[in-house]
């Protein structure tokens, strides 16, 4: 069988979610197998963490999938074997019940529940976590800030939520307090290039708001975030991409600015004077030369260069296309 | 053989308990503690103005002492006297059932082992050794002057005890309690349960003093130059 079941929900395509629904009931036959009577079965024993990392990854693909049956058997599976009352159950019944709810009000019955719950136990982060996805997926989106605020500042190592945080508040445009987020973010995953190129894109926005010397700043600042999360990962598709755009930008803001902007280096703040101009734009030829390398590649699908996203891929096509149309001018 | 192990992993699973959750303020002056920590270690990866602002408030909810379980009102109260506190005796309390009940199987499984099998060797080794090894391989035989090359049983059960962790991760799943090592390993990690109270104050105030030390670098520093090295190093 080709479907990978112990792939992590957040990896998986649409494609795979299906197959992996799919593949639902001959995985259930399968675990129903033979089993030796109550003495020898003591010797035998069919635990393993695959074997209940399988069943929730199905049943969160079978939910996406809308076949509620499976799903509902997979959770009885794991209520039966965990309980309850254990923290990572509990979560998952929620989002059953999330999943299967109709109408707005049986959502507010769900939340209901999460308040009652997190009443007996403020500490079960899982739930709290669900009450902010829900608060979230129903538009409320100051309220599950809000929420995220109350469980990072009694959990201030969860990275999940503080990128979750990160996240609704780019999406209201307080960008100042999603680099904040994302600054702790990385604190905890200090070698995340992914979390490094998200952080440089919201910088990158922010400065779009900005003017003169706060711009150049900002906008050197997100081009060396870019920079790092290269560092850290060879080929890294949006952090070319995102370096080709910061560097473009900055070639335009570099020309405009005043002399004394450029040698800026402040020992008591400790901001970095911008780049020079020959090596940001050295980084644009160099950015630009390999996003159409891995474009190239990528499209035609060579081997080892097929993992990108085909939407990130028409994205930097576009990028390159834009270039060359300016240059045709 | 592999029945006793068998018959310790079902006796610790049945004894077990699951450990209990820390009440919320525990569990957040604990977690703000790491933050502090994760700050000390990272603090490369965000900018001097970041750090600083994160520095002086950390220093300032010191000084109020906000981070710890017992609010602000819990400064200056010293180190707790683990007896005092009900809670506490009862943690301990369940610690030392479960290590009796530990102990109670371990010692009948150890008896039956000592009276079935000291006292007769039962093997002899087809290469010499050093005297050395005498304490290794002839525990239970009592014996000055017999030759290394001689195996008591006692030791041969030893051995193939610790050899048996391959035969119990295929009968039982990769994370059994049939091991002694492994039972071993985890009464270590446990750790004394008298010496885990600390004035927490003082902890706090330990790692704000590391936090003002730490002399601030940026990782972003010098970045477009390092990569421009490497890329033109790799493309030419």
């Amino acid at each position: 069988m080709a479907t990978n079941f112990l792939e992590g929900p957040t990896n998986t395509t649409p494609r795979q979610t299906l197959a992996l629904s799919q593949n639902a009931k001959s995985f259930f036959t399968s675990q129903k197998g033979w089993s030796l009577p109550y003495p020898l079965s003591l010797f035998l024993n069919t635990e393993s963490q695959e074997k209940w990392a399988t069943y929730e990854n199905i049943f969160l693909a079978t939910l996406r999938t809308g076949d509620h049956d499976a799903a509902y058997l997979c959770l009885e599976e794991l209520t039966d074997r965990f309980g309850k009352t254990n923290e990572h159950v509990v979560a998952l019944q929620g989002i059953y019940q999330e999943a299967t709810a109709k109408d707005t009000n049986e959502l507010e019955e769900v939340m209901k529940r999460y308040d009652e719950l997190l009443k007996d136990d403020p500490a079960l982060f899982s739930v709290r976590k669900r009450r902010a996805a829900l608060l979230k997926s129903v538009g409320r989106p100051v309220d599950a800030i809000g929420d995220l605020v109350s469980l990072v500042d009694a959990s201030p190592t969860d990275a999940e939520a503080w990128a979750e945080l990160a996240d609704l508040y780019a999406q209201q445009g307080t960008y100042e307090q999603a680099i904040f987020c994302l600054e702790e973010v990385l604190l905890v995953t200090p070698n995340a290039w992914n979390m490094h190129a998200r952080l440089a894109e919201v910088t990158y926005m922010s400065a779009q708001k900005m003017e003169g010397g706060e711009q150049l700043k900002a906008l050197s600042e997100s081009m060396r975030r870019f920079c790092r999360s290269i560092e850290l990962c060879d080929d890294y598709l949006r952090g070319y991409l995102g370096l080709k755009i910061t560097t473009g930008r900055l070639l335009t803001a570099l020309d405009g600015a005043k002399k004394s902007q450029l040698t800026v280096s402040d020992p008591t703040t400790g901001d970095l004077a911008p780049p020079s101009l020959a090596s940001v734009r050295k980084l644009n030829e160099l950015a630009t030369a390999k996003l159409g390398e891995i474009v190239r590649r990528g499209t035609a699908g060579e081997k080892g260069w097929d993992g990108y996203s085909a939407i990130e891929l028409k994205a930097a096509r576009d990028a390159l296309d834009r270039d060359t149309l300016k240059i045709q001018r | 053989m592999i029945l006793t192990g068998i018959l310790r992993h079902y006796l610790s699973t049945l004894l077990s308990t699951v450990p209990k959750r820390d009440p919320l303020p525990k569990l957040r002056q604990n977690r703000h503690l790491q933050h502090v920590r994760n700050i000390i270690i990272n603090h490369a990866q965000i900018s001097r103005s970041a750090f600083t602002r994160r520095k002086e408030w950390f220093a300032d909810e010191v000084k109020k002492g906000s981070l710890l379980a017992e609010g602000p009102a819990g400064k200056g109260q010293g180190k707790p006297n683990p007896l005092s506190d009900p809670a506490m005796m009862e943690g301990m309390m369940g610690m030392m059932k479960g290590q009796m009940a530990m102990m109670v199987p371990q010692s009948l499984i150890m008896g039956w082992i000592n009276a079935f099998f000291s006292g007769y060797v039962i093997m002899k080794l087809p290469f010499p050794l050093t005297p050395r090894f005498k304490d290794m391989l002839q525990a239970g035989v009592g014996t000055q002057d017999l030759d290394v090359r001689w195996v008591s049983s006692l030791s041969w059960y030893f051995l193939t005890l610790f050899g048996l962790q391959p035969v119990y991760n295929f009968i039982l799943g990769s994370n059994n309690a049939a091991s002694q090592v492994a039972q071993q390993m985890q009464m270590q990690q446990q750790g004394n349960p008298m010496g885990g109270v600390e004035d927490m104050e003082k902890v706090f105030q330990g790692v704000s003093e590391d936090l003002e030390v730490v002399e601030h670098w940026f990782v972003l520093e010098g970045v477009e130059d390092r990569l421009l090295a490497r890329l033109q190093g790799t493309t030419v």
